[in-house]
């Protein structure tokens, strides 16, 4: 934008011819920015383009040496080829529920959290906002052997004793999948950046009116960082979404795999048919991409926010 | 604090608060103190039960031989001798360092590009912006499910389609050895554009105006602004993109996965790939947690550089 900017007092009569000149260069180095545009950002989303077209081709066409570039004619039944194949159908609903449960929970009580550190004096207080940051720092991938050890052996779960033996504990059930993801450090540290910027002032003149804490919480500082709440909602949606390995290595059924699981299974066991492959993927990708349009703007607030200012 | 007594002070019709400020004050300052631990409780609870005590247990078993079935037992430093001389976790290691220096830089450039001329009020912003972002948020699966089908050896993916017009191919980029890294490589690139344009828009719309209208007057081109100024200004948004990179590359675990599988003969093999075949294929969990305690050390060393530059810039 700010490249843009030209002097509203363009030195006038001595530069008419340079003048003219210099906008035309301008015309063509900006037509040039927008063909660089057209044709990169075409570039990035032929991927997206080529899934999307293979997802409507017929078998046989893919098999066609060469392949026309276009499908000759639409064959929308992969997407109910597809579903009978696989129970994607169950594995959207059960992605939808796990999405949803981290998106609620992370809302719930990331926010509490994030309020108390922000806005609430007390002892602790340093110490859990320390704590959070160094678990942020903590990939998930260094713990996740641990983890999946103590959802097995959760103590009278699944057929397990006491002690946690004996039996499956969580595996396969759904707690595992929502319970040890339940909380991200990161939403809380993302709360408390939100809640930092609200006034204090109102906290301190409802106290004055004899609003509870609990109350000047969800009724007054909360409402405030609507953005923020919807930020964290959808981070914590897309997370939960597009999650793998923890879903792959906790469920077995098809009843509680989840959509990124059930296509990648999908794949083993029908390697060859692209055309319903390419099918599953599109239902895979295709929410988040909707979702993400729907609120760009609170996507691209909240990597901004979490990221640097 | 004080800004509050004064208040309670100055409403004549409170009366109980006026007359006795320092006990109401002091109810106050309990119930923040109360309110403060039960608010922050269920999140703290959660994250030392899910994430401290795994890395407690991580640290231990990674002394120990555990195949799941067996009880552990402890063996000292033996698995930390294995790893020293497992060829295969360093090579593993070593993909992750050429993945991260040969697609970062690529993809920070073209990322920065992007936020340039996206800085821009060009038409069509919006659509481009999205376009290019596309790929972060999509999910890795299918992502990696996309472009196994754009590998497709035979002459039909898209990408053999596209070297035959060029009368090259067809190449089998997935099942050839000395291919299969620069596939991988080209993805991580394409994916990775999108969230670090973002961060440069962000960092973009930051910066001054007024040293590009002085450059401006000055009759500084595009090409001259953009290494005078735009590049030097953007250096901390650049050190964190960086260090976020190079942190969330050796997290890459659903595109091998489903890509490669680590193969050809292990020539995509990353740690994290590594880590899940040591614990869940070939059930040497204890050796697992040692990698994974070795992961862990690694990412710390960025954690700390890059939380020693967003602190900087941590805006309380």
């Amino acid at each position: 934008m700010a490249t843009e900017t030209r002097p509203t007092t363009a030195p006038p009569a001595r530069g008419g011819s340079r003048e003219k000149s210099l906008r035309s260069q301008k015309r063509t180095a900006s037509t040039a920015i927008m063909v660089f545009l057209v044709v990169s950002s075409l570039i990035m989303a032929t991927p997206f383009l080529w899934m999307a077209l293979s997802s409507i081709r017929d078998p046989t066409e893919l098999a066609k040496v060469p392949m026309p570039l276009l499908p000759q004619d639409l064959r929308l039944e992969n997407y109910t080829d597809a579903l009978t194949r696989a129970p994607f159908a169950i594995y959207a609903r059960n992605s939808l529920i796990l999405a949803t449960a981290a998106a609620l929970l992370n809302v719930a009580f990331g926010s509490a959290c994030g309020y108390a550190l922000a806005k609430l004096r007390f002892r602790l207080a340093p110490a859990i906002f320390g704590w959070m940051v160094a678990c942020i720092m903590i990939p998930f991938y260094a713990t996740v052997i641990p983890v999946f050890l103590m959802v097995r052996h959760m103590p009278l779960f699944g057929g397990n004793s006491l002690l946690g033996a004996g039996g499956t504990g969580w595996i396969d059930t759904w707690w595992a999948l929502i319970v040890p993801g339940a909380i991200s450090p990161f939403m809380v540290f993302l709360f408390r950046q939100f809640y930092v910027s609200t006034p204090s002032e109102l906290i301190e003149a409802a106290r004055l009116d004899g609003v509870s804490e609990f109350g000047i919480y969800t009724r007054i500082i909360t409402p405030l960082i609507k953005p923020g709440l919807l930020t964290v909602a959808l981070l914590s949606f897309e997370a939960g979404w597009n999650n793998f390995l923890w879903p792959l290595l906790v469920t077995t059924s098809d009843n509680l795999r989840v959509i990124q699981v059930g296509i990648s299974s999908f794949r083993q066991e029908a390697s060859t048919e692209w055309h319903l492959l390419m099918a599953g993927t599109t239902m895979a990708a295709v929410p988040m991409i909707v979702l993400f349009l729907i609120f760009q703007r609170y996507f691209v607030q909240g990597f901004a926010a979490s990221g640097i200012k | 604090m004080t800004t509050a007594t004064a208040r309670t002070e100055t409403p004549a019709d409170e009366g109980p608060t006026r007359r006795r400020p320092t006990s109401r004050r002091r109810s106050v300052r309990t119930a923040e103190r109360r309110w403060g631990l039960l608010l922050a409780a269920p999140a703290t609870l959660h994250t030392l039960l899910w994430i401290g005590a795994p890395i407690l247990v991580a640290i231990i078993l990674s002394f120990t031989a555990y195949d799941i079935i067996h009880p552990a037992q402890f063996i000292g430093l033996q698995n930390y001798a294995t790893i020293f001389t497992d060829e295969l976790f360093w090579r593993s290691v070593l993909h992750n360092v050429i993945i991260a220096a040969i697609g970062i830089p690529i993809s920070m450039f073209l990322a920065l590009v992007f936020a340039v001329l996206l800085n821009r009020s060009v038409p069509g912003q919006g659509i481009f912006r999205v376009m290019v972002f596309l790929p972060h948020i999509t999910a890795t699966v299918a992502v990696a499910m996309i472009w196994l089908w754009i590998y497709n050896p035979s002459q039909n993916g898209l990408m053999n389609i596209v070297l035959g017009t060029l009368g090259i191919g067809p190449l089998p980029f997935l099942t050839d050895p000395d291919l299969a890294l620069g596939a991988v490589i080209l993805v991580t690139i394409w994916q990775g554009i999108g969230l670090k344009m973002l961060i440069y828009l962000a960092a973009l719309q930051g910066l001054d105006g007024q040293l590009y209208e002085a450059a401006d007057l000055d009759g500084a081109n595009f090409v001259q602004k953009f290494f005078r100024i735009t590049v030097p200004m953007l250096r901390p948004a650049t050190f964190f993109i960086l260090i976020t990179s190079l942190i969330a590359n050796f997290q890459t675990f659903d595109l091998i996965y489903i890509l490669t599988e680590g193969g050809p003969a292990n020539s995509t093999s990353v740690v994290t790939y590594r880590i899940y075949q040591t614990a869940f294929q070939e059930f040497r969990v204890g050796l697992a947690n040692a990698q994974s305690v070795i992961l862990l050390l690694i990412l710390i060393v960025f954690a700390f550089l890059s939380r020693r530059i967003v602190g900087g810039t941590d805006g309380d």
